[in-house]
């Protein structure tokens, strides 16, 4: 009794008028790409916004002689500071000492430090003065004994010279001004400034681009697919046109002709949109299980010797990856079987009138 | 009721225009036509090939409209600035016979007939009984579930009719009905719109069949090369 049901649907028992396989399977294929693609594009603005918030906007100053008084108060002479940039991996470093005439000349009235602290101290207290830092923070012995511990073997650290460690936090965007690197220079002659600038706006710059490929993929997918699917629709209706034809020598009006098929045509790509948007999840599960550790907040969490398939891990895996914005990744793929809903709807609107225009 | 007056159509683009007379621009399908059908009224419309029968069934049908001259069709007068509601409307009032039926492929016999009656949106059990009453009267009853291309020429011819008429139109237009059927198929198809003219329709058949016109008599309108040369009923 299907015959019965699809003449309730529509009316006019039309369901079996419309080719329907073809165009189900072609705007299935086109929504599997427009969610995949989506989902691309949400993962790597998950990913690139994790990766710019990892590499902070982080200022180590390395304080020699770290207990004694401060310079300026002990002598105004043969103050330098040594300014260096880092690299990625924080191995190498390039440095360049400033010429401390130079720095005399920047230097200018601030000055939180007061005349009894060390110079560790006094740095500390300027850097937290400074309008630009978020936090600052000095390392302690154990601290550093754990950063040294690689090179120096767990014991015996604190029997070397060690210069202080301060980790400073900057905002988002702010440098250490000027004034700050002077007062430095001036507390501790030959204190070193490493700053993670590059590695920093390299990795904005990866996220940036990622993002504007995964923004121009959507457009691309957007626009092809919904090319894709008028032109489904124009092949399914082109080969009904004698059957447009004959509703009209039949009396139906317009609107009516053009509602029918859009309706029927619209149903037939919501359900295409569905399986295709169906299809894509699994693949996605996979990707997100794969880039799981890769973008976890905090730590880094390679081979954990799992393997085989979890449902749980999966779903974990899923919320990781898109943790960040799951109800734009939600509301985006739950878009894509409407819009393709939609665009068949209005081609099959706008193809039927202009072909029944034709007609007096 | 249908009403002619000096009625002109051309295949083609309306402002296209042949010089020269009479029947000189082949495009010019009809040309000064007059006549008129009373309500009730059945009509042969004789003439050779290409004289313009099917050309002035199109046009009864609203397919087109007449460059020049004026159309009535039941008490609507139908000019260029007629609107597309009223057109569709009256289409529904006027059934049509078409020489290729023009039933829909995918559809079965019983849903092609029914397309009239469910696009005036009537309730689907009223649908179903005129539907198995008309197949009844066309003897296709036990054909109902076939697809078009499933039946003879003669089945559909008779699907094509039952089609035209389940609506009880004003007018029935039938073009060459009775073309490529045998002897008997051809009597029964005539007979049967003999009929829905004694109930009422204004009928006009196409044919070139005269011995047909000889076993059914009834007044001519004969037509050549777009003109019409004789009308019958206009001389008692
Ligand atoms: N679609 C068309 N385009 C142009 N001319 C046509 C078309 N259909 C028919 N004609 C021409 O109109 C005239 C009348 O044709 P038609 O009405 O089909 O005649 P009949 O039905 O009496 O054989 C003929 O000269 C024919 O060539
Ligand atoms: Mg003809």
């Amino acid at each position: 009794m299907s015959e019965a049901r699809g003449r309730r649907r529509d009316g006019l028992a039309l369901s079996r008028a419309l080719p329907d396989r073809s165009l189900l399977a072609m705007v299935a294929a086109m929504s599997l790409l427009a969610s995949l693609t989506y989902a691309g594009a949400v993962g790597a603005r998950a990913l690139s916004s994790r990766w710019a918030a990892g590499a902070a906007n982080l200022v180590t100053v390395q304080v020699p002689d770290p207990e004694k008084l401060p310079a300026d108060t002990v002598s105004g002479s043969a103050a330098s500071v040594s300014k260096a940039t880092a690299h990625g991996d924080g191995a190498s470093s390039a440095s360049s000492a400033l010429p401390a005439s130079q720095v005399e000349k920047q230097s200018g009235g601030q000055n939180a430090a007061k005349p009894d602290m060390t110079r560790a101290a006094a740095i500390e207290a300027v850097l937290q003065a400074s309008p630009d830092t978020q936090l600052v923070h000095r390392l302690n012995a154990s601290e550093i004994d754990k950063l040294l511990a690689p090179w120096l073997g767990a014991a015996g650290a604190s029997a070397l010279p060690l210069p202080a460690v301060i980790e400073v936090h900057l905002f988002h965007s702010a440098k250490l001004s000027a004034d700050t690197i002077a007062s430095i220079a001036k507390i501790a002659p030959g204190s070193l400034i490493e700053r993670n600038d590059a590695w920093r706006v390299r990795l904005l710059d990866i996220a940036r681009s990622l993002l504007a490929c995964a923004a121009l993929a959507i457009l691309l997918v957007g626009a092809i697919g919904a090319a894709v699917i008028a032109m489904a629709t124009r092949l399914g209706l082109g080969a009904r046109r004698e059957s447009i034809e004959i509703l009209h020598g039949l009396g139906a009006v317009d609107g009516y002709v053009a509602s029918r098929f859009a309706r029927r045509v619209a149903g037939l790509s919501l359900a295409g949109g569905m399986a295709g948007t169906l299809l894509a999840l699994p693949p996605l599960a996979g990707i997100a299980r794969l880039m799981a550790p890769l973008s976890g907040g905090g730590a880094l969490n390679f081979g954990s010797g799992e393997t085989g398939f979890s449902i749980a891990e999966t779903m974990t895996a899923l919320t990781t990856l898109w943790g960040e914005t799951p109800p734009a990744l939600l509301w985006g793929l739950g878009v894509v079987p409407f819009a393709a809903a939609f665009i068949g709807w209005i081609t099959a609107q706008v193809m039927v009138r202009v072909w029944l225009r034709r007609l007096p | 009721m249908i009403r002619l007056s000096n009625v002109t159509w051309r295949y083609g683009s309306p402002t296209r225009r042949v010089a020269g007379g009479r029947s000189a621009d082949p495009a010019t399908a009809l040309s000064g036509v007059t006549f008129s059908v009373p309500q009730g009224g059945f009509r042969w419309l004789l003439g050779p090939s290409g004289a313009g029968k099917s050309s002035l069934l199109r046009l009864l049908h609203l397919e087109a409209l007449p460059q020049s001259g004026e159309l009535e069709i039941l008490g609507t007068h139908v000019g260029v600035d007629v609107k597309r509601a009223t057109l569709a409307r009256l289409r529904q009032r006027v059934g049509m016979v078409h020489q290729d039926f023009r039933l829909m492929p995918t559809l079965s016999i019983s849903d092609n007939v029914a397309l009239p009656l469910r696009l005036e949106r009537r309730d689907e059990a009223a649908v179903a009984d005129e539907v198995a009453a008309i197949l009844r009267w066309v003897g296709l009853s036990e054909r109902s579930g076939a697809l078009p291309a499933e039946l003879s020429g003669g089945e559909q011819q008779r699907a094509a009719i039952a089609r035209a008429v389940i609506a009880r139109p004003g007018v029935v237009l039938a073009d060459e009905p009775t073309n490529a059927l045998e002897e008997s198929q051809s009597s029964r198809i005539v007979g049967m719109l003999r009929e829905v003219s004694a109930l009422g329709a204004t009928v006009i058949v196409a044919t070139h069949n005269d011995a047909l016109v000889r076993r059914f008599p009834a007044p001519a309108l004969r037509l050549e090369r777009g003109r019409l040369t004789t009308d019958e009923s206009s001389t008692p």
